[in-house]
């Protein structure tokens, strides 16, 4: 940089000619050649000098010494290309895990969506309580859109509705989302073919509704082969069809962060598909649209320039009161009417999106993150220890090189520059590992709660790769300051006096210090996995109350027009009948919700007499009989029977915990129990008590449960529903049968089949990812303990081959010398333990909450852990102490 | 320049030292050695340089363009860099060579003055 144009060797050519000159002139004078020649080197000064001043003149010095340190880094890495695979791979490892954590977290909880200006996004929904999920009615949503000013443009949805889809006369499902005018073109769709859903086909005061559907890009180029005519053409929702007008572009995204909308319909379609499915009774698309009470809609808005969240918020909040209490239900019963009037507007940041697993996955994420990070230490101290090894055999340069007149600052940055070019080499390992690991465990993630297609966003953007960077760069100098500062203490004149031996005493005790570092933080990571291991075993050996081995479960999905005219209660008989009647078919039963999956079902209830709030409770609709296939025990009263029908008065079975919350000194056979949630709902007696069963979450024991029975309620609730299957045959062996039993009656196919066990697996997703991972990172840190304990103690020998040959030659047994070299390692492990044990189980705190089943100081878990660790400990300094072993004493006492 | 003891040399400034070779430039081009060689006998070896002391003038020179460089033959036909002045060169001279007149004249008088008052 800054280089002149002249050369250096143009200048010193010019000395040389100088100096020629003098030496001819002083000869002519009457010198001799040598006299003269020293004449003209007297005269002339200190050659070396000048040379020097013209070569730092043109020059600024940082820079180049930048560049000369890179060029002796990769000529000092070059030689010694096994320790240089091995730092490269394990900082790959390390900075990759680290960077596809991130990615994972990046893209889940802090990616905005990609639609012009996210951060202008606002959502806004009502919602009672802890209630997660936030909707209005179109009347709410209207009424607010007309009164508030702080949106330029407001929008709303009903998404994530799953229907069945009929393409070229297959029949599948897809995500459906139903839309305002405004929402494509609020977030900057772009067509690729066609048009967008437009204001004229969402006419929300119309009596019909315009049947208009507008495909993604993805689905278009899988069901449709990415056909140019497809515009045009028909698709059938739900047995009705539905004009295909546009393809969106590639990458078009919706509100939800994670998958958007298969094909989008407007707003005005949603009642005609839910009717067409009999899910709501009335065909009449005004009446179901303008219920107030109906809370199926979820909606945002842009912020006006200028305006902030909190205005927002505040107008919203001073405009819902108003608006819900016009539109408060006055036929309702008071329990109902209050709590409508209880809902209240939760408003936030819509710049993120609507993502599922955000909720789910942020925290287990963090702790991998920590686990990562904690990796990385690892193999940081690891490099640590064989830098400060290698930095020991150059003690003899870089003595000479301190007494030659070189900087310690200079020395140290020429040490830091190697181990920095070290982590960007690994960084570059890491970042392709990084995406690798980040899409593999994104898909895993999503493949388990998604049953369409989705993914979390985790290409890696600017963002990702400057945090890789800056990792890489902080942990080169992490593990090489250390060893570069230490190497380049001593006074060199001391230094270079002294024995090598003494020297490399010192640079002992560091590493020592450097290897207990590593046991303790390896320790930390083998006690994370062992705890997450068996929280995860513990998991799959609760007992959830209910029967798992040899039971199928059939989800339901209705034929488009399957539902016409259905005696459900008929309908449900005879096709648990016909299933039972399967060849190796224990029991068949009919449930409404799933057992041991990753859905739930909760309904507000209180005791018809008594005057406290309602409260939440786990819910399910049962068929007669259906208790005795799920393994159910009944402990008092009886079974719903088929005579518990629509008309009779409604019945419920109650589980033990909850008979003894809500009725502990009385006998729950007789009592009434109001179901508040819903006005569907009526009132309900109590006519037996079953076990305790887990019906949903294996977490909670014996949550308080109610079953209603499956025929005493029409069509509004009968759709959808599971077959539980007892039989010994696997799955795969049994789904033709048992489709073939469904569809002969026309009403419902099979969606998807699955063993109980399967479900219950799918619900511990997050703990099945964290064991995994841990158990890896675990396992990783235990290696690179390992292998930092074999250097060290491999060092250790050889600098003390002088006196294991004295020893052995005065008669020492090699026992004794094998136990001395091992002891060291295993004062070591010990020390490292000693620290690493109590450390673990305070960081185990933790992550307590996502612990099932285990304290942090599981006594088993740390058992096993130390047990581990020393065998390993012991495996990795047997061999130097082997070694030492076989020295020849006579070659050990002349070496130095 | 000088790093050697040797108090009897007059011991120049940098700037000074550019007006030399400036100077001794003005009667046509000359290579390094030439420059010291003229340098002493026109000061009747009152003004002894360090021979290396005149490279990086020298090229502190050619970079700030007031004098330009070539490669060339000797009178002995020995291969030098000969230097000449340049038109920016010869301009600084008169006028480097107007001000150390000036200082020097300067100087004079307050050596020369006999006393304060007048």
């Amino acid at each position: 940089m800054f280089r002149r144009k002249r050369k250096l060797s143009d200048f010193n050519a010019e000395i040389e000619a100088h100096l020629r000159l003098e030496v001819e002139r002083l000869q002519e004078q009457g010198l001799s050649a040598n006299d003269a020649r020293a004449a003209a080197h007297r005269a002339f000064g200190n050659v070396a000098l000048v040379q020097e001043r013209f070569y730092e003149s043109g020059r600024w010095l940082p820079w180049d010494q930048f560049w000369q340190d890179i060029r002796y880094g990769l000529r000092l890495l070059r030689r010694s290309p096994g320790f240089t695979a091995v730092a490269v791979i394990t900082l790959a490892l390390g900075i990759g895990a680290n960077t596809a954590v991130f990615s994972l977290i990046y893209g889940l909880a802090f990616r905005n969506l990609p639609v012009p200006h996210p951060q202008q996004l606002v959502r806004f929904g009502a919602h009672v309580g802890e209630d997660s999920f936030v909707a209005l009615s179109l009347p709410m949503f209207e009424g607010l859109a007309r009164s508030q000013k702080v949106f330029s443009s407001v929008f709303a949805w009903s998404g994530d509705g799953v229907y069945n889809i009929e393409v070229g006369g297959s029949i599948s499902r897809a995500d459906i989302w139903a839309v305002t005018g405004n929402f494509q073109s609020e977030l900057g769709a772009i067509p690729e073919m066609g048009r967008l859903i437009s204001d004229n086909d969402v006419d929300l005061r119309a009596p019909s509704a315009t049947q208009v559907a507008v495909l993604d890009y993805n689905f278009w180029q899988r069901r449709y082969g990415g056909a140019l005519d497809t515009l045009g053409k028909t698709i059938k929702i739900e047995g009705l069809p539905f004009t295909i007008i546009g393809v969106l572009r590639k990458g078009s995204s919706g509100i939800n962060a994670e998958a958007p909308p298969e094909i989008t319909v407007p707003l005005t379609a949603q009642p005609l598909l839910d009717s067409h499915l009999h899910i709501v009774s009335e065909a009449n698309i005004q009446e179901s649209l303008q219920r107030p009470d109906a809370l199926w809609l979820e909606a945002a808005g842009r912020l006006r320039p200028g305006i902030s969240l909190e205005l927002a918020r505040a107008q919203l909040d001073s405009l819902w009161p108003a608006i819900r209490d016009a539109l408060a239900p006055a036929s309702q019963s008071p329990a109902v009417r209050a709590r409508f009037l209880s809902l209240h507007l939760k408003i936030e940041s819509g710049a993120k999106g609507a993502s599922f697993l955000r909720n789910r996955f942020t925290q287990p994420l963090y702790v991998l993150w920590g686990i990562a990070a904690l990796v990385l230490l690892v193999a940081c101290v690891n490099l640590a220890s064989l830098m400060l090894a290698r930095a020991a055999s150059r003690g003899h340069e870089l003595r000479v090189r301190i007494a030659l007149g070189a900087s310690r600052a200079r020395l140290v940055g020429q040490m830091l520059t190697e181990s920095v070019m070290l982590s960007l080499a690994g960084m570059l390992g890491g970042l392709a590992f990084a995406y690798w690991g980040s899409r593999a465990l994104s898909r895993l993630i999503v493949r388990e709660i998604y049953i369409v297609p989705a993914e979390v966003r985790v290409t890696p953007d600017l963002r990702i790769v400057a945090f890789a960077a800056s990792a890489a760069i902080l942990t080169g100098v992490l593990f090489g300051l250390v060893p570069a500062w230490r190497s380049t203490k001593e006074d060199p004149n001391s230094a270079l006096q002294e024995s090598s031996r003494a020297l490399a005493r010192k640079t002992g005790k560091l590493g020592g210090g450097l290897i207990v570092a590593q046991v303790a933080l390896s320790l930390i990571l083998l006690v994370g996995a062992g705890l997450f291991t068996r929280t995860l075993q513990k998991l799959r050996s609760v007992d959830p109350g209910f029967r798992t081995r040899g039971m199928l479960n059939a989800r339901l999905s209705a034929k488009p027009g399957g539902y016409h005219h259905v005696d459900f209660a008929a309908y449900y008989r005879q096709l648990a009948e016909r299933v039972s009647s399967l060849p190796r078919v224990s029991s068949a039963a009919i449930v409404h919700m799933q057992p041991g999956g990753t859905n739930s079902w909760t309904e507000e209830v209180r005791v018809k007499e008594a005057n406290a709030s309602p409260v939440r409770v786990d819910f399910d609709m049962m068929m007669p009989g259906a208790f005795r296939t799920m393994g159910i025990s009944l402990l008092r009263g009886r079974d719903f029977t088929w005579q518990d029908d629509e008309h009779g008065p409604h019945v419920a079975i109650v589980s033990r915990s909850f008979a003894e919350q809500f009725f502990p000194d009385k006998d729950p056979i007789g009592q009434r129990i109001e179901i508040t949630s819903h006005p569907k709902w009526q009132t309900v007696q109590v006519i037996g008590v079953a076990a305790d069963a887990s019906l949903y979450d294996i977490r909670r024991h014996a949550p308080p449960t109610i079953y209603t029975s499956l025929t005493q309620y029409g069509p509004d609730w009968s759709g959808w529903s599971e077959i539980i299957v007892q039989t010994e045959v696997p799955a795969s062996a049994m789904r033709n049968a048992i489709q073939e039993a469904v569809e002969s009656f026309g009403h419902d196919f099979v969606f998807r089949l699955e063993t109980i066990p399967e479900g219950m697996e799918r619900s511990i997703l997050r703990e099945r990812v964290i064991a995994i991972l841990s158990d890896f990172f675990g396992a990783l840190g235990l290696l690179l303990a390992a292998i930092g304990l074999y250097g060290l103690m491999a060092y250790n020998v050889t600098r003390r081959t002088r006196e294991i040959g004295i020893r052995m030659a005065l008669g020492a047994q090699r026992g004794t010398v094998q136990w001395m070299v091992l002891r060291e390692t295993l004062i070591l492990a010990l020390l490292g333990m000693a620290i690493g044990v109590p450390s673990a189980i305070a960081a185990s705190r933790f992550v307590a909450s996502m612990l099932y089943g285990v304290t942090p100081s599981d006594s088993t878990v740390l058992a096993s852990v130390s047990i581990v660790f020393l065998t390993v400990t012991l495996m990795a300094g047997f061999l130097p102490a082997y070694r030492a072993t076989c020295v020849d004493p006579m070659v050990a006492l002349r070496c130095e | 320049m000088s790093t050697r003891a040797e108090k009897e040399r007059l011991e120049l400034l940098q700037g000074t030292l550019d007006l030399l070779i400036l100077r001794t430039l003005i009667f046509g081009p000359h290579h390094g050695q030439g420059i010291a060689r003229a340098i002493q006998q026109t000061s009747e070896h009152e003004l002894l340089v360090e021979h290396g002391a005149l490279y990086p003038a020298l090229q502190r020179l050619e970079d700030r363009g007031w004098i330009s460089a070539k490669w060339g033959i000797s009178s002995n036909n020995r291969k030098a860099r000969f230097y000449s002045l340049t038109a920016a060169g010869r301009k600084q001279l008169v006028k480097q060579t107007a001000k150390w007149k000036r200082l020097s004249l300067a100087i004079g008088r307050i050596l020369d003055a006999r006393t304060t008052e007048g």
